[in-house]
């Protein structure tokens, strides 16, 4: 097993650094000149020159990789053009609301969606099972950010339930903190729960076709019993690596989600990044959240290890 | 097999027949498959719109009228006006272009791309190593992220969105594709070609193409409702389309500061953006249905 959690471990390390290269070389596979690009369509030939100098634009492309490299490893993202602020600094200021509606909605999702699942396969064919995919399809095809709005104008502006917009910090207690997050949680779950809900179902019909279900029955445990405990439990495996995969669509919904409901997270910080074309902020998101995924799964992949024993690679 | 029947009793029986066995066949085919019907039904109304839209009783989706500055929906303008007093209606059927057209290209490019790097990938062996590893380290970057930092790169416009969600969605179709080539190749038709003979290139593009295109295909249906998603997002949050541009991202964008009062603003390209999205979807699972019947049962 150890051996397995090493190799696992050292293979995620040419993923993360082809990411790297890759959120490097951006700036310099696009068309144009790169310091021209970041300058802005208003800079005058002096504002592009600065810009090439302040950032080292202007030496050889693997020198630039190589110092930006050894600057990551030590946890330097660059930073800002227009604030000259770090930008792990910037981050740093604006990750607790995004982990919070990250969390919270990996939570909200995960308690919905798998009993929704387990439910429809049990009843498969029956309302409640069309019901769930029914469900599923319009959680797939009404983006979150529309969905947020609906909600914000039902819940927060008609029935006046909860707030509008804003955030509140946790350590203003777990109430505020969390009326805040009720509704944007729900709206950017849904397309999560669609996807949960979905993989349940499938992978719960083939285990519920095996032996050990019908020798479950035939020794009499109880329904809830089989489905909860023995068969959900062989069925995890695949749950759990398209929870992992899914969470893309959080980190991908955040951005909006945060728009929407005017929470001051990182994703509030791409898009002021991407309206002042202050690449290296977009960049250092882009990296830490990449990498943030790609660890996550990793996690995943050696969570199995604990989660079935007959896995062993 | 019923008009082969028809043929022997007579010409014009045969051709009546025929026709009506053919909308037969073709009513058949809906009831087995209600999702796709639907979806395509959708689709096509939509595409309509798309095509006739200066003939749907729209004006000029970008002529201002600042003394009509966001009125309600009315008889004049069926959807309100926006801040700027330009007429709804006419900018969210005019949006329908901008979506389709945005949604349908990366779906095509994104599978053509994808499925050659795919099939190269499942037969040449130093390809799957370094270009698999590769997509492997694009796909660990979350799509609408790799989108946003490819468009902050470079000016807005309808093509280089097009562009950057394609570079998104092109891992997920190779990966596809070189699992569905590698289990083609274990196939007896294929140890068959290779017994008679038939060169690499041969076999790839002459039998192993044509059966990878069925998962694809399900896959490309999906890849238009998620680019049509990520275009609106890219819009909303002013990294899409150019705002000249009626784009339904972009309206809803322009929607934003007055949502509370005027939430209307938004609702009618959100309907919209959901319906596309929904045709495309329910097209997408009916496809599925019908060319994998194994796989329709479970999911």
């Amino acid at each position: 097993m150890a051996s397995y959690i090493l190799r696992r471990v050292l293979a995620t390390i040419p993923v993360m650094a082809f990411v790297a290269f890759f959120v490097f070389s951006l700036l310099f596979v696009a068309p144009g000149d790169p310091a021209a690009l970041i300058a802005g369509d208003q800079a005058t030939p002096e504002d592009i020159e600065r810009v090439r100098l302040r950032l080292g634009l202007d030496r050889p492309f693997l020198t630039q990789f190589a110092d930006w490299v050894w600057r990551l490893l030590h946890g330097d993202l660059g930073s800002s053009i227009f604030t000259n602020t770090s930008v792990s600094e910037m981050i740093g200021q604006r990750i607790e609301p995004t982990l919070s509606l990250m969390a919270l909605t990996l939570l909200l999702a995960i308690a919905v969606a798998v009993p929704l699942g387990v439910v429809a396969a049990w009843k498969a064919g029956r309302w409640m099972d069309r019901t769930v995919m029914i469900i599923a399809v319009f959680g797939f095809s009404i983006p979150g950010f529309v969905v947020g709005y609906a909600f914000a104008y039902v819940f927060a502006l008609e029935l006046d339930w909860l707030p509008v917009q804003g955030y509140t910090p946790l350590s203003h207690g777990v109430w505020p903190w969390l009326r805040n997050l009720i509704l944007p949680a729900t709206s950017l779950g849904l397309v999560y729960i669609a996807l949960i809900a979905r993989i349940t179902r499938a992978t719960m019909l083939e285990t519920l076709q095996q032996d050990y279900v019908r020798t479950g029955r035939a020794k009499g445990l109880g329904q809830i019993r089989i489905l909860f405990v023995h068969a959900l439990k062989n069925a995890s495996v695949p749950i759990v690596t398209v929870i992992g995969i899914g969470i893309a669509l959080l980190i991908g919904g955040a951005v909006v989600t945060e728009s929407v409901f005017a929470i001051p997270g990182v994703g509030r910080l791409t898009v002021d990044a991407i309206l002042r074309r202050d690449f290296p902020v977009i960049q250092g998101v882009v990296l830490l959240f990449s990498f943030a995924y790609v660890l996550i799964n990793l996690a995943i992949d050696i969570f199995y290890t604990l989660l079935d024993p007959r896995i062993r690679y | 097999m019923s008009a082969l029947v028809n043929t022997a009793r007579g010409e014009t029986v045969a051709v009546e027949r025929a026709t009506r066995g053919r909308a037969a066949r073709a009513w058949r085919l809906a009831r087995a498959y209600p999702t796709a019907t639907v979806g395509a039904i959708l689709l096509a109304l939509l595409v309509a719109v798309a095509i006739f839209a200066p003939f749907l009783g729209t004006t000029d989706p970008a002529a201002l009228m600042p003394a009509r500055r966001a009125r309600v929906p009315s008889a004049a303008n069926w959807f309100g006006t926006d801040l700027l007093g330009r007429d709804l209606y006419s900018r969210v059927i005019y949006g329908t272009r901008v979506s389709l057209m945005v949604g349908f290209s990366v779906a095509f490019i994104a599978t053509a791309i994808g499925l050659l790097i795919g099939l190269t990938a499942g037969f040449i062996r130093a390809v799957d190593n370094t270009v698999m590893r590769a997509m492997d380290g694009l796909m660990s970057i979350p799509s609408i992220l790799l989108a946003v930092a490819l468009m902050a790169l470079t000016r807005g416009s309808v093509g280089n969105v097009i562009i950057a969600i394609t570079i998104a969605e092109i891992p997920r179709v190779s990966r596809l594709a070189r699992s569905v080539t590698l289990s083609l190749r274990e196939q007896p038709f294929i140890d068959a070609a290779v017994s008679i003979g038939a060169r690499t290139p041969t076999i790839m593009f002459k039998h192993v193409l044509p059966n990878t295109l069925a998962p694809l295909m399900v896959q490309a249906t999906y890849i238009c409702a998620s680019a049509m998603i990520i275009e609106a997002i890219l819009s909303f949050i002013g990294a899409g389309t150019p705002p000249n541009i009626p784009s339904w991202g972009n309206i809803m964008s322009e929607g934003r500061a007055l949502w509370q009062v005027k939430p209307y603003i938004i609702l009618f390209p959100a309907a919209f953006l959901s319906l596309a999205v929904l045709a495309v979807n329910l097209l997408g699972d009916g496809l599925r249905d019908a060319l994998d019947p194994k796989m329709a049962r479970n999911l």
